[in-house]
């Protein structure tokens, strides 16, 4: 798959630059030197970032400046990285942002959230 | 539209913004406590003018000289690591 | 410890040539900038002068990021500013990896996009009209096989332009539902009405369409009474002032947007609904300047509607209230990327002067340049608001205003 605006009536040609190979979810992926890990991937076709650490719905690029923090991903292992802003290296390991487990939220599980709600609930095992 | 998010980070919708605001009589702070809207990782960058445009409908007070909220540093989301907390307990 | 003559927060336009201009008068600065590239939202930019030349950002970008280098400037990209402290006489500037000691800050951090939340717009594929900017001219990255974009105003038609050129195709321009979020953006009237105001500024295509409604209301309502069906076309995409977007449809991402008719006013048409496949959605809501850090280190701000939003308190010398502390470019008000330049050329020779041992040779400069952001302003293709002068002037009152308090306190002080 290529999404790149090879030709441009006005800026010209794309200049040929040096490929870098990184991972995506445990897939290899190719890009060029200067991408942003959220270029490279968007090239290759991709446009899903992460999870909502809560809900579950999918996130992608939103302001692609660094303002939204949507496109947060792990970059060898560092977490909360923006992909909008950070450029791909050889072999950078990119991992997109999952759902967080939410012990506390009791609409989730059933969690007693009172005395009497954990007396009650032990009363009924 | 009333389930139409407005606060990305933290999914709050319309409906939810407007019920608290009434409810509450909510000041601009006040609403930010209590729905969480603009207090997730952009720090309410994206949804900050939606959520004032919401509170002004309700209000009908024109926005004023002074911010709405205050701004705190820091400005980015910091982890605990880099505001010098140790990565591993030792 | 190294303390610095400035930080410059922002390596746009606006930053840049303040560097240049501090620089030129050998101060010490660092220029920060968490973006990787230098030249802020100005590398995007690409519209045609009404001499039929072309205005690339990047080029721009690229020769004030060259001249920068070439007076040595220590410019650091891919670094946050999360903090701007103040201590007696200096400021500390606050990033991630290191702090940044200094005798005076410019703030230079631009402008962010206002959202108009719509049904869906979390999906994927669902975008600012800024972001498929960037991605199209500046990483030359498709946004997608085919898009819709929500808003009509000058940098969505700037930006729609910019998207046609990549070979993107566009189903249409519409605008938002009318709702208390999207408000006057979703009222054809009003939208016509800013669209012929700018339209003598004749920068493009988009400029001129705007001109066939004319100045008068009656036209104008007129136009929008018998707007075709079809929209009006540019650029082989049809712009639809009577149209506007219910939701966005999709589970995992974009893959399609449901469209209502709107009447004159804006309020929906019953069972007008239509469906259209798409796969990417640009959201353009506007800008407003950028200024948490000014409000941070205390900055007393100003509402200003033709500025775009809350801006700090500054002067035509780019001077906060609070001494040391400096703005530039679009945290003072949105206009056009060659006002920013400007502004930064003032701010770096503010700095410069109050750094002098010979002020008077580089007040002579100041004037000059001064008058080079109103002339810059005047001459200026692309106007996100008609009053932007009137909008200028009052913040430049309230300036005065809290300086000339600030002398009473003084004077009150030194009587008791």
């Amino acid at each position: 798959m290529n999404n790149r605006i090879e030709n441009h009536p006005i800026l010209g040609e794309l200049e040929k630059r040096k490929k870098v190979t990184f991972q995506f979810d445990g897939k290899s992926y190719e890009g060029y030197e200067g991408d942003t890990i959220a270029a490279a991937l968007l090239a290759n076709g991709i446009r899903t970032l992460r999870k909502h650490e809560e809900s579950g719905n999918p996130r992608g690029i939103y302001c692609n400046i660094g303002h939204c923090y949507e496109c947060r991903v792990t970059v060898d292992g560092e977490t909360n990285v923006r992909a909008c802003l950070t450029p791909i290296k050889e072999n950078m390991v990119v991992e997109s942002g999952k759902v967080q487990p939410s012990p506390l939220d009791p609409s989730k599980e059933n969690i007693p959230r009172t005395y009497a709600e954990y007396m009650e609930m032990e009363g009924e095992k | 539209m009333k389930d139409t998010i407005i606060c990305r980070c933290e999914e709050v919708t319309l409906g939810e913004l407007e019920e608290l605001a009434k409810k509450h009589h909510s000041s601009a702070r006040e609403l930010k406590l209590l729905s969480r809207a603009g207090m997730g990782f952009c720090g309410g960058r994206t949804c900050r003018q939606a959520v004032d445009r919401v509170l002004t409908s309700i209000t009908k007070k024109d926005p004023t000289d002074a911010l709405p909220l205050k701004v705190a540093p820091p400005v980015r989301p910091m982890s605990l690591v880099d505001l010098g907390g140790a990565a591993k307990d030792e | 410890m190294q303390v610095y003559d400035a930080v410059i927060i922002g390596a746009g336009p606006a930053g840049l040539a303040a560097a240049i201009q501090c620089r030129e008068n050998n101060l010490n600065v660092v220029v920060l900038d968490e973006y990787p590239k230098a030249g802020g939202r100005l590398l995007g930019q690409l519209y045609q002068e009404p001499d039929g030349t072309w205005w690339n950002g990047i080029e721009e970008s690229k020769a004030l990021e060259t001249k920068a280098e070439q007076l040595d400037t220590d410019i650091r990209l891919g670094v946050s500013v999360h903090h701007i402290e103040t201590l007696d006489n200096q400021f500390v500037v606050h990033t991630k990896k290191e702090n940044f000691t200094t005798k005076n800050v410019i703030i230079a951090t631009g402008a962010a996009e206002s959202p108009v939340p719509v049904p869906g717009w979390t999906l994927p594929g669902v975008m600012s009209i800024g972001a498929a900017q960037v991605m199209t001219n500046v990483h030359r990255v498709k946004v997608g096989e085919k898009g819709i974009i929500v808003g009509i105003n000058v940098l969505s038609a700037a930006i729609a332009q910019e998207l046609h050129l990549a070979g993107i195709e566009l189903h249409s321009m519409v605008l938002p539902a009318k709702h208390i979020i999207s408000g006057e953006q979703a009222n054809p009237r009003k939208v016509i009405d800013d669209l012929s105001r700018v339209a003598h500024l004749a920068p493009s295509k988009f400029i001129q369409f705007g001109s066939k409604f004319a100045k008068y209301k009656w036209a104008q309502n007129l136009a929008l009474q018998f707007y075709p069906k079809n929209g009006i076309k540019m650029w082989e995409m049809p712009i639809h002032l009577r149209k506007a977007i219910k939701q966005i449809n999709g589970t995992e991402k974009v893959e399609s947007v449901t469209l209502v008719d709107v009447t004159a006013d804006g309020e929906i048409v019953e069972h007008s609904e239509e469906e259209v496949q798409v796969d990417f959605v640009c959201i353009a809501g506007g800008l407003y300047p950028l200024a948490e850090l000014a409000a941070v280190v205390g900055c007393p701000f100003q509402y200003s509607e033709e500025l775009g939003g809350h801006v700090p308190i500054h002067n035509e010398r780019m001077e906060t209230p609070i001494p040391g502390i400096y703005v530039a470019g679009n945290i003072t008000g949105i206009e056009s990327a060659k006002v920013a330049r400007e502004q930064g050329i003032v701010a770096g020779l503010s700095i410069a002067k109050k750094e002098s041992d010979s002020p008077d040779i580089i007040e002579e400069k100041l004037q000059t340049a001064i008058e080079n952001v109103k002339a810059t302003r005047k001459a200026a293709t692309i106007q996100f608001h008609p009053n932007i002068p009137e909008g200028r002037a009052n913040v430049s009152a309230a300036f005065s205003k809290i300086i000339d308090e600030q002398k009473t306190e003084t004077t009150k002080e030194k009587i008791s």
